[in-house]
């Protein structure tokens, strides 16, 4: 269960205070399968970092399974982010490695530091990452440079590293944004099926509005730092969407 | 006389030229306007002898006019260019009139007698010159800042008034630099008795004089009829009283500047009287930029006693050097001399030395180029401070060059390889310690961003986001040192720290030109093997 309180994140730039989030509050229930949709810029990349503990929001709070994980001590942090499963737009892979070192890195976090720098995973540490890259069907390329697989490959690696942390939450930053449309569904019917196989919740940062109403079980809608919608996919009705996007306002 | 008439030939010359070009002409004129605007008030154009060769000053144009002010006609002429070539189409008679205006005004000064002088310093002047230049450093600082324009002009005004009180202080800047104060001296003519009775002394003393000069096998002097026969120093008494011989014809390298200057104005002016269409919108910065090229080529071209007539002079070394020099002398085994074999060996010692010195200087930059890395350090304000003392450190021991550390080491350690090792070592960390923090904190965010949001540890995430990535830059750099490394250990050589180039130095100083060779020949080989191979390698990594 996690629940958002009165959540404000300001950011300073060069031309003074920016407020990204204002006045944000909601919960989201395990398993769940939530889209984030709203324009560019409407906040819900900083959501979806303010939620595994990467940017500690201004004020308000973020409670998981009743801990408030912004007031929390560096290293009980990176504990709790070992949970959270986080797929990024850009793959975010270490390109000069194979497939399985990076899913490997799924792992960091339940390994003591040392043994971390010295890469000296466990048995059991290979055998899940092996075991996610199978379910991602890139078995075959497990030796593979990341830099010599596909684009959609890629983003495949990256869902088996956070599979691998065997996470409760995965967080995904519009995952299939550079990705053509059949791999697109590919990646959604991928974190469709670890949530209904694994339970794991699911939070999802997407522009393809089709791919949100067709996959997530709920709907949540930011404008300009805002929540303005939150419901049932059935629920939002085209005006609710043309407001999302200043649809009118363009036309005009 | 034939010089000068020479340089201003030579700036026509060139103004000619470059018309052919038909590139814009009036940036010239402006140019070398603003050139001689800055020739007129800073730079030296005749000398003024004082007693001691140490009393010798070099008077600056806007310094004589006093004495002869016919030379205020220089700066006029030239704004009157200048304000004719503000006006496109009448550029060409501004050139035209600006240029023969300053070469008949200083024509005239240099056709003029020697004749007394007395210096009067300006006081002040030079201070107030650094006062300004501290306050308008500080002063540029408020251009990034908007915000804070108010307190930072403030702070340059009180920074500049503190420099200038600090500077004029009895204990202030001039207990340091003692010459700067009063450095720009203006020059006022006297009057003629005082230059008659100069004459009258002279010429009292003069057999005293001469009967030293006999006795020193000397020849002896005549009689003078005024100041501008005089050869030589003026009375100790007068000199010390600030009185100087300015000598209008013992022209310095303002002088030439000035006259170079002029006749690129004629030229350019005359070229444009045929075409007056050659001017373009910038001319204006393009003469800024000219003037401030000319301002710092002129001076530096006298101070580093730029004189191709001492190649005439030195051609005969030269060919005598190249006689004895070809053919190398490989082996001579009659007198049991075997150069060649000698090069090789010390040759492989210079590699080798650059081979260590880069070993040890890219095991230690690793470590020290994370924590010289602004990425890598953001965490807590004690890895901040970490940050920047390792920045100074790497920053300042860069500053000394490998030949300085080594003429240390060779006094520490003694002759040989070893100080050349360590002070390639030396200077190579800080080298390479830059440019892997470079390529660190270019290193791409998002593995970093990605690792972290596993919840692995923060030298985990260094270890697996960053080092994968920089590791090839790493090598490629490092081999690039390598490179560098063993052309810096040739010169090592020279002080001592052994390899070829103590070899080449040893039999330079000995006229064993012909042994000298088989070195220059072996190190011309190996600098090109060994920049082949390491762009070849390098290219391979990337």
């Amino acid at each position: 269960m996690i629940e958002v309180r009165n959540l404000n994140q300001t950011f300073q730039t060069a031309k003074g205070p920016l407020q990204v989030l204002m006045d944000v509050n909601l919960e989201i229930a395990p398993g769940d399968f939530v889209a984030v949709i709203g324009r560019s810029g409407a906040g819900k990349s900083t959501f979806l970092r303010t939620l595994n503990g990467l940017l500690i929001p201004t004020s308000g709070s973020v409670i998981v399974n009743g801990t408030d994980i912004t007031k929390l001590p560096k290293r009980e942090l990176q504990k709790y982010r070992r949970t959270v499963g986080f797929i990024f737009q850009q793959f975010n892979l270490v390109s000069r490695l194979s497939a399985l070192d990076n899913v490997l890195h799924g792992r960091l976090g339940y390994l003591p530091t040392w043994r971390g720098l010295l890469g000296l995973y466990s048995e059991a540490d290979y055998q899940i990452a092996r075991q996610q890259l199978e379910r991602v069907d890139l078995a075959a390329k497990e030796n593979a440079r990341v830099d010599s697989l596909s684009g959609g490959q890629q983003q495949r690696v990256a869902i088996a590293r956070a599979m691998a942390q065997q996470p409760t939450l995965m967080l995904a930053d519009e995952p299939a944004a550079n990705l053509d449309p059949v791999l697109s569904e590919e990646v959604m019917r991928t974190l469709k099926r670890f949530n209904e196989q694994d339970g794991v919740t699911v939070v999802i940062n997407i522009h393809a509005l089709d791919l949100a109403l067709k996959y997530a079980k709920r709907i949540i809608a930011f404008k300009r730092g805002r929540l303005v919608f939150d419901g049932l996919p059935t629920q939002l009705t085209d005006s609710i969407v043309d407001d999302l996007y200043e649809r009118k306002e363009l036309l005009a | 006389m034939t010089e000068l008439l020479l340089y201003t030939a030579g700036g026509v010359f060139l103004a000619l030229l470059m018309g052919v070009a038909r590139g814009s002409m009036r940036r010239w004129v402006v140019g070398a306007g603003l050139a001689l605007l800055v020739v007129f008030v800073a730079f030296p154009f005749s000398r003024a002898r004082g007693f001691l060769s140490r009393d010798t000053i070099d008077p600056t144009l806007l310094g004589l006019t006093p004495v002869y002010p016919l030379l205020l006609l220089i700066p006029l002429g030239v704004l009157a260019a200048l304000m004719l070539a503000r006006r496109g189409a009448a550029a060409g008679w501004g050139g035209v009139l600006g240029g023969a205006v300053v070469l008949l005004a200083a024509g005239s000064w240099y056709a003029q007698p020697a004749q007394l002088v007395r210096m009067q310093p300006i006081n002040g002047l030079m201070e107030l010159l650094v006062a300004l230049g501290v306050a308008s450093s500080v002063a540029l600082l408020a251009f990034s800042r908007p915000k804070q324009r108010l307190p930072i002009l403030l702070a340059a005004a009180l920074a500049g008034v503190l420099a200038f009180y600090w500077f004029h202080a009895p204990q202030g800047g001039g207990a340091y630099l003692p010459k700067s104060l009063g450095y720009y001296k203006l020059f006022t003519p006297t009057a003629p008795e005082s230059q008659t009775a100069m004459v009258e002394a002279y010429n009292q003393a003069l057999p005293e004089l001469n009967a030293i000069r006999r006795e020193l096998g000397q020849e002896e002097l005549e009689p003078i009829q005024s100041l501008a026969d005089l050869q030589g120093a003026i009375p100790q008494q007068a000199s010390s009283e600030g009185y100087r011989l300015v000598q209008p014809a013992t022209t310095q390298y303002g002088a030439f500047g000035l006259f170079f200057l002029a006749g690129i104005m004629l030229g350019a002016g005359l070229v444009l009287l045929r075409n007056p269409a050659l001017h373009e919108p910038d001319d204006w910065r393009a003469g800024i930029l000219i003037a401030l090229v000319a301002g710092c080529l002129i001076p530096a071209f006298d101070a580093t006693e730029f004189d191709l007539n001492k190649l005439v002079v030195g051609w005969p070394f030269l060919q005598q050097f190249a006689d004895r020099a070809w053919p190398p002398l490989l082996a001579d085994a009659s007198t049991e001399r075997y150069p060649l074999q000698e090069v090789l060996s010390q040759i492989a010692v210079t590699v080798q030395m650059a081979l260590v010195g880069t070993f040890l200087a890219a095991v230690f930059a690793m470590p020290i180029s994370f924590l010289a890395a602004r990425n890598v350090t953001s965490g807590t304000p004690l890895m901040r401070s970490v940050f920047y003392a390792t920045r100074l450190f790497l920053n300042v021991l860069r500053g000394v060059p490998t030949l300085i550390i080594a003429l240390i080491l060779v006094a520490a350690v003694g002759l040989g390889p070893f100080a050349g090792v360590m002070a390639i070592a030396i200077h190579s960390l800080t080298e390479l310690g830059k440019l892997y923090s470079e390529a660190i904190e270019n290193a791409d965010k998002g593995p970093v961003e990605a690792l972290e949001s596993t919840g692995a540890a923060g030298v985990n995430v260094v270890r697996w986001a960053i080092l994968p990535q920089v590791l090839p830059l790493f090598v490629s750099y490092t081999i690039y040192n390598f490179e560098i490394n063993f052309r810096s250990s040739l010169v090592l050589g020279l002080v001592g720290a052994g390899g070829i180039g103590y070899f080449i130095n040893e039999k330079m100083a000995s006229g064993q030109y012909d042994q000298m060779m088989v070195g220059v020949i072996a190190i011309v080989v190996v600098v090109n093997i060994i920049d082949f191979a390491s762009s070849w390698l390098r290219s391979r990594l990337v």
